[in-house]
């Protein structure tokens, strides 16, 4: 909220200069944003918190100056002569929603722009002057806090009022000429035929004051903040009435503002005044709070004084009575937002500053901390990934719901199954992701286009599937990207950058002690975004997990990312945590050496390193202690169609040392067996 | 006879130091102590020395021998050692290329500030706890204290998904949800993303927020103040003011709004800081009665605090970024440098 410094200095004679009151607004709650000097004034911009709608005028932040700096509050009464007769018919059919409604009638006005000292008053605050009848209106919701609305009385049919809801009334044209949908259920203004405003929040065009309006009718009234709320929202329609209707105003300073408007209206524009109409059928009955002295220092951690308490809190314009114990404390009408002896804790501890509060530290029993294994196994992740030399990015959760179509996703595919946000700002935030992959492509496609190159990136982060609950089932996924940078290999780092995110995964598998896994290659493509030859589903006890693969070339044309690309996704890690063996156990050291023998075989392409190395390691002997795979090669001399592997072999015994002629005799049954199931030729 | 055989001794050394060669220096050991050698052929005509006085010639003579070896092995030594320096010579490198080194992976600098965080709170004991992303209505705001139509729903821009179920807007919906399934002495910090619609240009739709609370008896705002303020000196340095300001959360009371002296000016005035001097870092207060009552606690029995910190705020304050919106573009010469 906007507030002039020098018109705070008319109900508060404070010594402050504006930055001195800016620092003690903002230390008691008040929040001073900005300030703006204008022509030996200043306007502060206050930041006034939702619960305190009192402070949303220059009386209601004067008087928390007041309470602040313990000066009192200067606040002129209101004069006003009646002239002419009763005061305007007015008919309240839905009381709950109007507590109170109360008008005059202002009789021969001369409707003209105002003086130089109002307009200016008004601008200076960011409201622009339109007349001097209006421009009294918004006069008084400044300094008052109380909405006001004039009407055009010879517009009004029936010269009367009546509130009640718009019923079958389908539109509303408000005065800035805009047609309004109603609601049933919506409160309005009506006179003896028509709606004439929208309670609350705007008048109509039909009974807007003009530079011919001669007959005012003004109106001040209490609309129950629960009704302006979703009207305001319902018409898409936020105003300074609006505002703080739907935060509450003081229904106890409903006639005042009436008066002290309609006082401002017959100095200005002149008129005669009615008496006062005032429907006010169940007038406000004050509350009693009870609060137990003792709770206050326990609570805020001090130890106050009860004359020190009495003290700020009458400053509030709160009143006590103390019964044993406990403190009955009254809040003023302007209070609403005092219900509970914490409210009124607070105001201690805001007034008495919460720079005196002492610093302590809890005193707590010691206990163990409860393990959080999700927690854990993200972190374990993330290590294992930046290990292996992927950057963590994170993106946002949402994505455009088109890119399944460019990925080739089947329409029955699960991850079609979107969550959608119903008020997105534009088409990249309209779905909840169901998979990592877009926003990796996003993310390498951007750094291509800034330069940047070999780029290996990973996420952890959430998707969502729908689910039987009313919540979406969110599940972790790992993601990783690799577009490897083959032209700049100083140490003749030529492989296809598939094996070295299968790397990272086997690193991270290692990581977990999970043992179970393998790379399951099928005959077509495990994803339909993958090159159907370079990808294959990573299984751990038989189940797949997640898949690992080249993109498609033709899917990198649709995302604009030339060269090559390889991905990897764990489609939900926390499967992972059933598989991890958290206990670990020695295996006690060989005593004997071991021998060492190499095979190169010629086999077929068709036939996979892990099917030759099963060959091996399925020969009934317990002195082979491991095959590993050293060499693959293809060309001259291998015959097309034909590949080489190269294993080593390591033979041990866990009871003595072997001997040559044992080493060899189980040699060559190896040998043989790859010639028979294999068809294998041995390299010489 | 003895004259003859220092002789020897004095021409072997003066000829061993000499040479110039490895090979100069095996000659010379066939010459001297080779099968034919000189000296050899002196031990071999030992018999021939009378009984009296082949005993000590023989002493003598094998000084000479041992002599003569010992200077010989020294000589071929060093001979070697130039020999097999200048062959590794030729192997010279050039240590000015670059290394072979494994890619460094980083992790994203809100995961780095994340982590420190937690870590800060773990070792004063503090639980880590999580809650869903998309959130009942009911977790979000009415638990809260927000009801539906409540003012304090204007603070936070909300992405819906049903009129019921949101995307949290900040991670103290995660509060009610412990509270409901744990009895006090609690003590939770629940990290992690929340979402917000808004327009404006230089704010992001999805951030992430740490929250923290802690529920016993007798846990007092001087508490909170403590708490905050071992916090604060851990992450910023034991140098950092605070300063605690009356605000408004509908699920704390009393509440405040923490500032920290500006770590950029340590106060004296920046653009960072506004030339304030201060800058806001979290919020905080006592848990709401009534947040205890949608929990099922009994809020005469018991008390607590409750804070939140936005994430990237922190540390944007920490390695001085300057914009939000780098976070999530992922650009590799952003994430590199953290
Ligand atoms: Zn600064």
């Amino acid at each position: 909220m906007k507030a002039s410094f020098n018109w705070l200095k008319e109900f508060v004679d404070f010594k402050l200069s504006p930055e001195e009151l800016a620092h003690a607004l903002t230390m008691s709650g008040f929040e001073v944003e900005g300030m703006e000097e204008i022509e030996g004034d200043a306007i502060l911009d206050i930041n006034v918190t939702p619960n305190r709608p009192d402070c949303l005028s220059i009386i209601g932040i004067a008087r928390e100056i007041s309470a602040i700096l313990g000066i009192p509050l200067n606040i002129k009464p209101v004069e006003i002569r009646e002239q002419e007769g009763r005061g305007p018919e007015v008919e309240v059919k839905d009381p709950h929603l109007c507590q109170r409604y109360a008008s005059r009638l202002i009789h021969g006005v001369k409707v003209a722009p105002s003086p130089e000292w109002l307009s200016k008053r008004l601008e200076s605050h960011g409201v622009k002057a339109i007349c001097n009848v209006v421009d009294v209106t918004n006069y008084v919701l400044m300094e008052m806090g109380q909405p006001l609305h004039a009407f055009d009385l010879d517009n009004l049919a029936g010269g009367k009022i009546i509130v009640k809801t718009a019923g079958t009334e389908k539109s509303f044209r408000t005065l800035d000429n805009e047609d309004r949908n109603l609601k049933e259920d919506m409160l309005l203004i009506w006179d003896a035929e028509k709606p004439v405003a929208l309670a609350g929040i705007m008048g109509g065009l039909n009974t807007e004051v003009s530079s011919e309006t001669v007959n005012v009718l003004l109106e001040s009234a209490y609309f129950n903040p629960a009704s302006i709320r979703p009207t305001a929202k319902g018409v898409n329609l936020t105003t300074e009435s609006s505002y703080r209707f739907a935060r509450g105003v003081d229904i106890n300073n409903i006639a005042k503002a009436l008066d002290r408007a309609v006082q401002l209206i017959a100095e200005i524009a002149g008129g005669r005044i009615s008496q006062l109409t005032d429907i006010y059928p169940e007038p406000y009955v004050p509350l009693q709070v009870p609060v137990i002295f003792k709770k206050i220092n326990s609570l805020l951690g001090i130890q106050i004084e009860e004359t020190v308490v009495q003290n700020i809190l009458s400053s509030l314009d709160l009143s006590i009575k103390r019964e044993g114990d406990v403190l009955l404390v009254t809040p003023p009408s302007f209070r609403q937002d005092i219900q509970r002896d914490i409210d009124i804790i607070e105001e201690i501890a805001r007034l008495y500053g919460y720079d005196k509060i002492p610093v302590t530290l809890p005193n707590i029993k010691m206990r163990p901390a409860p393990v959080n294994k999700r927690q854990d196994l993200i972190r374990a992740i993330k290590n294992s990934m930046s290990r292996s030399g992927l950057t963590e990015v994170i993106n946002y959760s949402f994505f455009n719901p088109d890119t399944l179509d460019k990925l080739n996703v089947p329409f029955d595919d699960k991850r079609r199954n979107l969550i959608l946000v119903k008020n997105p700002l534009k088409k990249e935030e309209a779905a909840m992701r169901t998979t990592l992959l877009p926003s990796l492509l996003n993310n390498v496609r951007l750094n291509l286009n800034r330069g940047e190159k070999a780029l290996r990136f990973f996420e952890v982060s959430k998707v969502f599937l729908p689910s039987e609950d009313k919540l979406p089932y969110e599940a972790i996924q790992l993601a990783a990207i690799y577009n490897k940078d083959m032209s700049a290999s100083l140490y003749g780092d030529k492989h296809d950058g598939f094996y070295d995110l299968k790397g990272a995964i086997e690193n991270l598998l290692r990581d977990l002690i999970i043992t179970n896994y393998r790379f399951e290659q099928d005959s077509t493509s495990v994803e339909p975004y993958m090159h159907p030859g370079k990808s294959c589903s990573v299984t751990v006890g038989g189940e797949p997990i997640g898949s690992i693969g080249t993109i498609h070339p033709r899917i990198l044309e649709l995302f604009d990312i030339t060269g090559n690309l390889n991905m990897f996704e764990i489609y939900n890690v926390e499967k992972l945590l059933e598989h991890i063996s958290f206990k670990k156990t020695f295996i006690s050291l060989p005593k004997f050496p071991y021998v060492e023998r190499d095979v190169a075989i010629i086999v077929s392409k068709d036939i996979s390193a892990e099917q030759a190395q099963a060959e091996i390691l399925n020969i009934d002997s317990d002195i082979i202690e491991s095959v590993s795979l050293f060499d693959i090669y293809t060309g001259k001399p291998i015959p097309e169609n034909k590949k080489s592997l190269a294993f080593s072999i390591r033979y041990r015994m866990v009871d003595k040392t072997l001997t040559d002629e044992e080493v060899d005799s189980l040699h060559s049954v190896i040998v043989e067996r790859l010639k028979n199931t294999l068809n294998a030729e041995m390299r010489s | 006879m003895l004259n003859d055989i220092l002789s020897i001794k004095n021409l072997a050394r003066e000829e061993i130091e000499k040479a110039e060669s490895l090979k100069e220096i095996q000659d010379l050991k066939v010459k001297y102590l080779g099968k034919k050698g000189i000296l050899t052929g002196k031990i071999k005509s030992l018999g021939s020395i009378p009984q009296e006085d082949r005993r000590e010639y023989g002493r003598i003579l094998n000084e000479a021998k041992i002599y003569i070896e010992d200077l010989l092995g020294k000589y071929e030594e060093t001979f070697n050692t130039a020999e097999l320096n200048k062959i590794l010579q030729t192997q010279r490198i050039d240590v000015t290329v670059p290394g072979c080194y494994i890619p460094i992976g980083r992790l994203h600098p809100t995961t780095q500030v994340l982590d420190e965080i937690i870590k800060i709170f773990t070792s004063l004991g503090f639980n880590v706890e999580e809650g869903p992303e998309i959130e009942l209505d009911f977790y979000n705001f009415e638990a809260l204290n927000m009801p539906k139509n409540h003012p304090a729903r204007d603070m936070q821009d909300t992405f819906y998904i049903s009129d019921d179920v949101v995307l949290r807007t900040h991670t103290s919906s995660v509060q009610v949800r412990v509270m409901q399934n744990n009895v006090p002495p609690l003590r939770v910090i629940a990290p992690g993303k929340v979402y917000r619609c808004d327009a404006d240009v230089t704010h992001i739709p999805m951030f992430h927020q740490l929250e923290g609370f802690m529920v016993d008896k007798n846990i007092t705002m001087s508490d909170l103040k403590g708490v905050l303020e071992v916090f604060i000196h851990m992450v910023f340095g034991v140098d950092t003011k605070l300063r605690f300001r009356p605000s408004f959360f509908p699920f704390t009371e009393p509440s405040a709004e923490i500032d920290i002296s500006c770590v950029i000016c340590k106060g004296a005035g920046c653009n960072v800081c506004k030339n304030t001097g201060w800058l806001e870092i979290l919020g905080a207060g006592m848990i709401n009665p009534r947040v205890f009552e949608m929990a099922g606690y009994d809020p005469e029995e018991y008390t607590g605090f409750a804070f939140g910190m936005g994430i990237e705020r922190v540390a944007m304050l920490k390695y001085g970024i300057d914009d939000i919106r780098l976070f999530y573009e992922n650009d590799k010469r952003f994430l590199e440098q953290f």
